[in-house]
Formats: structure tokens, C-alpha cells, sequence
């Protein structure tokens, strides 16, 4: 993973009370999505997880991480980008969100980034098929677009299926 | 002060609610007729524990009502009143009050200072009333703290000996001259108490020598200077050898090795005492202040620097002792009393544990190596303060982290021994049987490790007596509780969450099961009702039954007010649809609302709670015999005996206890009924049959019903079979909660990590079991 960190623009004047936040942006098919680096708990390699019975088609099912069971979510499958393969460099990213810890599978992880909120443009809205409830605004850096997402809050959402009812928004 | 006591305070506050609890229990096991010396003396114990830390804590209130209890307490069990019903409950309101006050010091909630007031009114006034017919002594009434000699307790009894007094107040009282006021009460009380040498007037802070005759053991009054004075700034000596070191002191042996001095002077270490008259020449060997050794700032105040003996130098210069001279008790702080001779010798601060703080801080004699008796006094002492103390107190988090890393190794273990097996014939013969032993003693770690966290439900159902004996009298009503299974093991977890629910239904038995006590009279039945507790473990379940022999549930008006409140219901409802009926929400049928029950909130909050916690509660009831509610709950975090099981790629763990058996059928066995439901006969009869791979959707490798095996369940006292690939083996596994980081799975339980790392999932049996049938009606 290569880190490649933006130089801070100068003289931009921090909006509002947040401040540049760190941003580890990873790939879907053609996507590229930045999430809250605080977020994060760790990387690893995707290795088979146990099968739970009549999940969605996107819950892969559940791993051990070191005596903790954890769910694995694919967003590829998810968000139906790129095509759902298991290699050897299968990335799964390890959230810590809403007190839970929760693996989501990417095509790839690329870097971590310093974005100010002045950065980050709001999306613009779509019908209500696509959710952007979820998405915090887009990013460019060096001619990428980012989509910022609220992961946490995704993660915590009801069609995510991750979480019991009581549990979710 | 110069140490943080806050520190100590959750010990203190933990402590305390022991002591109250034991207290509580001992109260409710009291004959009031003919109340046991020793129960007497044990709730002296609890209450004096609690006034002692709560002193030394700073907890002024806590102190004053237990001081008053305990004032009440101990003319009680000296027999100078009669034990009274009324009594033993003001003892337990002032319980309750001493609870709200922890609470509120501990930051949660508020005391309310009536409530307080009133429960030291009332003891108060059983403590006068109670004097009436004896009219020993005067107790609780405030004897001015300046009195030069305090005539108020009861004459000292032939008995008596002198003691020498010396204390230097810190901490709170050292600024409020009430406490030490109080303190010169509680000795007048005892015996005679003479003023010899005080601070100026309404000045609590400095120095104070008392002269107090009394039949009293010296360590009782000692604990109560223990907390006005930090340990090592107070001291009691008798003053009469002749008569001291009686009591249990003796067996110590502290005190009679000093060099020279005779064996029944063993208290003369404190004989020099300016104005005691037996200043003799043989106690010089163990005169415990040496000037020489002591920095002059500090001692001239003490009148006891005079002595000349230099053998023990009980004050040996303090490091800071002339930098801060004149807070002298303050700076002294805590003094680890078995460190030989040398009170006053900083030690770095020891946590004022209650039991251990209440010694008196006895001289050491020379001879005698400190170390050999240090462990055998506290060890006394602490078996005198709690019975149980062979026990130390670790954070569960602690606990858990134990059991999680417990875990770890055993699927290591696991792992090598795979790994092994795999190496065929090639693994030496000596790493096999290392690999072996290691598996043994891993499984031993293992068990012991979960032990630690399982506790026997006596934790909750210890609270019980009290509930019923307060509201059997509320309500009138005679009832009598039976305890079974005390000695249940079940996690701590389990323990604390499911008192709730616990208590709901045993004030629900009360409140509408057991009839009035005419009521039960007119129908042939004993007055005295009973409600049953009872706990086992039953397969991989706690069973707990709360059972009454009152007049049962009634199903016409629950059917009516089911009707009432719009439930859909019907006639045809079966006794145990309709009993159910009383966990909806807002049910109730409580002819009028008390505020005991009938509120209607209650019953569904405790099938909620259970249902939280994994568990379900069912109701059996027979009109005019009774009622049984009987909560099941798993054993989460327990060791499960499983077996796994094959389907498809897919490993799942059955629990052992609900496999009955397993066998290969013929597909003739199978039957249809209706063209749905599918039933297989075994041994004549006809099981409804679970077939896992179709309800979880997995591609089987057994397609038919002959190729793979089926294992019979007892699910919930029904059978049913579950078709399965193959039996895999036969484990023992560690429960882990699917709900941490994902959501319940239907027909799931929890999940397990295997040997090889991998998660496989424990299967629900009676949801499974639920599952298929509501699958067929689907179907």
C-alpha cells in the first residue's frame, strides 16, 4: 500500500469546527471511496468465512479475528461494483463502527489521505433509488473523485442487515 | 490528607454492601423469640464494619445512623433489652437507609435526609423504649464532649480494667468537634471515661488522653478510635496490668515477650503514661518513646516522650515528621502495624482494608519475628469480620480476558495436535504424548478458568427472603419461602441481569397468587402459603422455577380482559395460550391496583428481560393448587459438550444435551403428511423431520435421506430428527456471541471458534424446530 499524503493547501481556512481528517480511500470496480481512517481497525487478507444461513447474498458470513466473531460484509456485492473474486490479494477492511467490529471486503485498498471539509462537495441528489444518505460529499484530489462516505452510518443501517432492529437507525 | 482515599472507595462501597447484605440476611434468619448470641453478634459485627470504614472514609452520615444501630445492637445482644418484630424491621429500614446513602455517596441517586432522620428517630426511640424496663443506661443521649469524667454508661462491672486513651483526630475529625464528641459518648457509654489531657476548647485537632475504666475489650472501643484517628495516630494501653491482656489477646501472644517484663503485664507497653501511678521499672524495657529518636517538633505534645526505654522507639523519626510537625497525624498516615516495632515508621500507604484497619495497632515485642505474627492476627481478624474472606476481588473484565486468552490456547493447542495428526507416521512418539498432555492440562485451565466466572444463583435468591417477609406484611398475607438449588451455578453475567425478572414474579406470586390468609383458611388449606424456589441445571439450561400454592391463575377473567384490552382470543385457546396472555403488555387482572403489582407493567417487562437474555419463561397453573412459572435460560458463556455436524461444506455444532440419538434411516421411513410435512418413524413413532440443509439453504452433499444420517432432538420436552450429511465428531466448545458485532440468526444460538480456527455455528434446536414447522405451514 503505497501512503501518499496531500500536502496541506495553504491558507485554507478550516471550516466551521472540523479540521483536515485522514481518509483511507479504497477501490470498487471503478469506485474509489474514502472512508474515516479513525474508523479503521485493521487490514487483512480475505480468507473463506463461515456461512450464515439465509443472509443476503452480500453478508459472506462470519470470521474469527483473533477469538472475536465478525461478520464480512462484500461491497462489492453490495453495491454491485466489480465482480465479486476471491484472490489471494482479496483485501477486507476491519471496522470498528457503532461499537461493533465489522470486515468489509474491497477490491483494493489505495492510500490514506488529509481532506479539509472545504474539500469535500456535497453529492448531488439522486432519485431515491440510490441512497446518498450515506455519502458525505466527493472528493478530488490529483483528478480522483472520492466518494466520502459515512461508513459508520452505512455499516449501521437497516439494509445492511448487520445489526438487529433494535440496534439500527 | 495526604493520601487519596478515593481510591479505596469502591473497596469501601463493596465492602459495605456485604456487610449490609449479610447483615440483612442475618436480621431475616433472626428468632425473635429466642435470637441466637452468635447471629446477634454477627449483625453487631456488620453494622460496627460499616460504621468503621465509613469513618475512616470520611462517610459521616453512613457512621452516625450505624453508630445508633449499632448502639441498639449491642444492648441487645448484652441482653439489656428484649428483642423485638418491630425492631428487627426498623433494623432493615435502617438498612435500606445505609443503602440510599452508599448509593448516593457513590454517585448514583439521592438520599433523602428525612428518610435518614427518621430511621435514626426510630431507633432512637426503640433504644429508650427498650430502656424503660431495664433502665440500665442513657443510650444515645449526647453527653457533652468536654465532660472531664463521663458517668454515663452503666458502672463498670467488677471486671473492668483501665485503659490509657491517646489519640491525635485527623481527617474529618479533625475539623468537626462533633465527631470527637461523639466518640467520647460512644466511651462513656462503655464505662467510665476521664479527660486527662485535651486540645483548648472546641478545638478537635490535637492531642487528647483518656482515662476510660471498663469491662469492654479494648479493641472494641479501639475500632471506634480507628476511625477518628488514622491508624498509628491513636494508641490504647492498659493502664491496669493486672487485668489486662485478657480475651482473645492472649492467645496472640503479643504482648507478653517483651525483654523483662512479666507475662501478665503484656499491655504495659504504654504504662508511662503521665498519670498513670504503675509506672515501674520493668516496663522501662518496652517504653515505646525514645526522645533521643524523635525529632523535637513532634513530640513534646506527647506526653509520653518522657519514658525513658529505648528498646522499641515506637516513634522513630519520620522523614517529613520535622517539616510538618504540627499535623503530625495527618503526615503519619497509614503505618503498616505488623512492621515490628516502630508505629510511626512511614511505610508507603496500605489500603485501608475495613477488616485489617479495625486492629488495634498492638505492640510487637522485640522477640518475636513481626512477620510470624502479622499473618496470624489479621488472620484472625478477618475470619471474625467475614467468614468468607479466603476469596480476592478482580475486575470481570479481568476475568473475561482471561477466559478469552484460555480460549485462544486451546484452539493453539488444537491446531499443533491437527498439525501432528497430519504428519502421519512421522511425528516422534514424544511429540504426540507432549501434544497429549497438553490438551489434558489445557482442558483443565479451561474449566477452572470458567469456573472463576460462575457463581451460585444463592446471589440472587439471597435477596428473597427480605422481599417476602416485607410484602407478606404489606399485604396481610402468611407466606413462607422455600429455596432449592441455592448452590446453581450459573455465570456471573446471568447473575446479576436475571434478579429482575426474579423478583417480579415472586411479587407477583404474592401479590395474586397467594390468597389472603381466611381465604386459604375457608378452602382447607394451610394458612401459611408457600412459594417455591427453585434452581437447577437441566442439559445445557438453568432452570429456575417460582412456584406458589395459591389459588391459580383464573382463565375466565384472563380471558375476559384480554377480551377487554381487544387481544384476539377464543375459547379454544389452550391453558397454556391463555396463561401467556399475562406477559402482554399492560395486563393485568389484579382486582384493584396495589402498589405492589397491578399496574399491569411487569410481566411483560420480565418475559423481555428473559427473552434479552436467551431465555423464555413458561407458566403451568392448576386452579386452587397453585402456580409454577419456570424460566429457562442458557448457560451463555459456559463450555458447551457439542456435536458437529456436516452439511454440505458447512460444520455446525449441536448441543449434546438435546441429542437424544442418532441413526441411518431408510427412505421408507419418510412419510408425508398431506403432502407437506414431513414425519419419520422411529421405533413406532412418527418425529417430525428437520431437514437442515433445505432450511438453511446450503447445497447438501447427502441428497438423500438414506445417504445421510439423522439425529434425533428433544426439543423442549417435543422430539423431533434433523437431517444431517454426516456426524463429524464430538467437542467440547466455547460459547461466542453472534450478537456482539452481527444480530441474532434464526435457528442459531451463538457461534464457536474449531481447531482450526474456523467459526462454526451452534444450532438452535428448539428454534430450529419452530422453523421448520412455520416453513411447512408456508410451504
Amino acid at each position: 500500500m503505497t501512503m501518499t499524503q496531500t500536502g496541506r493547501p495553504d491558507g485554507a481556512p478550516p471550516e466551521g469546527e472540523q479540521i483536515a481528517g485522514e481518509y483511507l480511500t479504497f477501490t470498487l470496480g471503478h469506485e474509489e471511496y474514502a472512508i474515516d481512517i479513525l474508523k479503521v481497525q485493521e487490514i487483512r487478507g480475505y480468507e473463506p468465512p463461515t456461512m450464515i444461513a439465509n443472509a443476503p447474498p452480500f453478508i459472506k458470513g462470519v470470521i474469527n479475528l483473533r477469538g472475536t466473531i465478525v461478520p464480512v460484509v462484500d461491497m462489492r456485492i453490495r453495491f454491485g461494483l466489480g465482480k465479486a473474486e476471491y484472490t489471494p490479494f482479496t483485501v477486507v477492511i476491519i471496522l470498528n463502527v457503532a461499537e461493533r467490529v465489522i470486515g468489509m471486503v474491497v477490491d483494493s485498498v489505495s492510500d490514506v489521505l488529509s481532506l479539509f471539509p472545504a474539500q469535500i462537495r456535497p453529492a448531488p441528489e439522486f432519485s431515491a433509488s440510490f441512497d446518498t444518505r450515506y455519502i458525505l460529499g466527493l472528493a478530488t484530489v490529483e483528478n480522483r473523485m472520492l466518494i466520502v462516505t459515512d461508513i459508520a452510518r452505512l455499516m449501521s443501517s437497516r439494509d445492511m442487515e448487520l445489526m438487529d432492529e433494535a440496534a439500527t437507525e | 490528607m495526604s493520601i487519596d482515599m478515593r481510591q479505596f472507595y469502591q473497596v469501601f462501597f463493596e465492602e459495605s454492601e456485604e456487610h449490609l447484605a449479610a447483615m440483612e440476611s442475618l436480621l431475616l434468619g433472626l428468632d425473635i423469640g429466642q435470637p441466637d448470641p452468635e447471629q446477634l453478634n454477627a449483625i453487631f459485627r456488620a453494622a460496627h464494619s460499616i460504621k468503621g470504614s465509613s469513618g475512616t472514609f470520611g462517610f459521616t452520615d453512613l457512621a452516625e445512623v450505624t453508630h445508633i444501630l449499632e448502639t441498639l445492637l449491642d444492648r441487645l445482644r448484652k441482653h439489656e433489652i428484649v428483642l423485638r418484630a418491630d425492631m428487627v424491621d426498623a433494623f432493615l429500614a435502617a438498612g435500606d437507609a445505609l443503602r440510599t446513602l452508599l448509593a448516593a455517596h457513590r454517585g448514583d441517586g439521592r438520599a433523602e435526609p428525612g428518610v435518614v432522620a427518621a430511621v435514626c428517630a426510630r431507633l432512637r426511640q426503640l433504644a429508650t423504649d427498650g430502656d424503660a424496663p431495664g433502665g440500665a443506661a442513657a443510650a444515645g443521649t449526647p453527653e457533652p464532649a468536654s465532660a472531664p469524667s463521663s458517668e454515663s454508661g452503666a458502672p463498670p462491672a467488677a471486671a473492668s480494667s483501665e485503659y490509657d486513651i491517646e489519640f491525635l483526630p485527623s481527617g474529618p475529625a479533625a475539623a468537626d468537634p462533633s465527631i470527637v464528641a461523639a466518640l467520647l459518648e460512644e466511651l462513656g457509654e462503655a464505662g467510665t471515661l476521664r479527660v486527662i489531657a485535651r486540645p483548648p476548647e472546641g478545638q478537635p485537632a490535637g492531642h487528647w488522653h483518656l482515662r476510660l475504666r471498663t469491662d469492654v475489650p479494648p479493641e472494641r472501643f479501639g475500632e471506634s478510635i480507628d476511625f477518628i484517628a488514622e491508624r498509628g495516630a491513636w494508641r490504647i494501653a492498659v493502664a491496669d496490668t493486672g487485668q489486662a491482656g485478657g480475651g482473645e489477646h492472649e492467645t496472640f501472644g503479643f504482648f507478653d515477650a517483651a525483654p523483662g517484663v512479666p507475662a501478665d503485664e503484656g499491655f504495659g507497653l504504654f504504662d508511662d503514661a503521665p498519670g498513670n501511678p504503675r509506672v515501674a521499672a520493668g516496663d522501662e524495657a518496652c517504653g515505646g518513646f525514645d526522645p533521643s529518636l524523635v525529632p523535637d517538633p513532634v513530640l513534646p505534645a506527647r506526653p509520653a516522650a518522657a519514658v525513658e526505654g529505648t528498646d522499641f522507639g515506637f516513634f522513630e523519626p519520620l522523614p517529613d515528621a520535622s517539616a510538618s510537625a504540627p499535623s503530625l497525624p495527618v503526615e503519619v498516615a497509614p503505618v503498616e502495624q505488623g512492621e515490628g516495632y516502630g508505629f510511626f515508621v512511614p511505610l508507603p500507604p496500605v489500603p485501608p482494608a475495613p477488616a485489617a484497619s479495625l486492629a488495634v495497632p498492638v505492640p510487637v515485642a522485640a522477640s518475636v519475628p513481626a512477620a510470624e505474627i502479622e499473618p496470624a492476627r489479621t488472620g484472625r481478624r478477618r475470619a471474625a469480620a467475614s467468614p468468607d474472606s479466603a476469596s480476592i476481588r478482580v475486575g470481570v473484565e479481568k476475568v473475561d480476558l482471561l477466559i478469552n486468552l484460555v480460549g485462544e490456547l486451546v484452539i493453539t493447542q488444537a491446531m499443533l495436535l491437527q498439525c501432528a495428526e497430519g504428519m502421519a507416521g512421522e511425528a516422534p512418539a514424544r511429540l504426540l504424548q507432549g501434544l497429549a498432555q497438553l490438551e489434558r492440562n489445557t482442558r483443565d485451565l479451561q474449566e477452572s478458568v470458567m469456573s472463576i466466572r460462575m457463581l451460585p444463583i444463592s446471589f440472587v435468591f439471597s435477596r428473597f427472603p427480605r422481599v417476602v417477609h416485607d410484602l407478606s406484611a404489606k399485604l396481610g398475607k402468611q407466606v413462607e419461602l422455600r429455596m432449592l438449588g441455592e448452590t446453581t451455578e450459573l455465570d456471573k453475567g446471568l447473575i446479576e441481569r436475571i434478579a429482575d425478572p426474579l423478583t417480579h414474579l415472586i411479587r407477583n406470586s404474592l401479590d395474586h397468587g397467594i390468597e389472603a390468609p381466611e381465604v386459604r383458611a375457608a378452602a382447607g388449606k394451610n394458612p401459611v402459603g408457600t412459594i417455591t424456589l427453585r434452581a437447577a441445571h437441566q442439559g445445557g439450561n438453568v432452570v429456575i422455577e417460582v412456584g406458589d400454592d395459591g389459588a391459580g391463575l383464573n382463565r375466565r377473567r384472563i380471558l375476559d380482559k384480554a377480551r377487554e384490552r381487544g387481544l384476539p382470543v377464543s375459547e379454544q385457546m389452550s391453558d397454556a395460550e391463555v396463561w401467556a396472555l399475562i406477559f402482554e403488555a399492560g395486563f393485568s387482572t389484579a382486582e384493584r391496583v396495589t402498589d405492589v403489582s397491578g399496574r399491569g407493567v411487569g410481566m411483560d417487562v420480565v418475559r423481555k428481560n428473559i427473552q434479552a437474555l436467551g431465555g423464555r419463561v413458561d407458566i403451568e397453573s392448576l386452579s386452587g393448587a397453585g402456580t409454577r412459572m419456570t424460566v429457562r435460560l442458557p448457560l451463555t458463556l459456559a463450555i458447551l459438550d457439542g456435536m458437529s455436524v456436516a452439511v454440505g461444506s458447512q460444520t455446525y455444532i449441536l448441543p449434546l444435551s438435546s441429542v437424544i440419538e442418532s441413526l441411518q434411516v431408510d427412505e421408507l421411513d419418510v412419510r408425508t403428511l398431506s403432502n407437506q410435512a414431513r414425519v419419520i418413524r422411529v421405533r413406532g413413532e412418527y418425529l417430525p423431520l428437520i431437514v437442515l440443509h433445505e432450511l438453511f439453504g446450503i447445497a447438501p452433499a447427502a441428497t438423500r435421506f438414506a445417504h445421510g444420517i439423522m439425529v434425533v432432538l428433544d426439543a423442549d420436552g417435543t422430539r423431533a430428527a434433523l437431517f444431517v450429511d454426516a456426524l463429524v465428531g464430538q467437542h467440547q466448545v466455547v460459547i461466542k456471541s453472534l450478537e456482539g458485532n452481527y444480530r441474532r440468526v434464526p435457528g442459531i444460538s451463538g457461534a464457536t471458534i474449531m481447531g482450526d480456527g474456523r467459526v462454526a455455528l451452534i444450532l438452535d434446536v428448539a428454534a430450529l424446530a419452530a422453523m421448520a414447522k412455520t416453513a411447512r405451514s408456508a410451504a
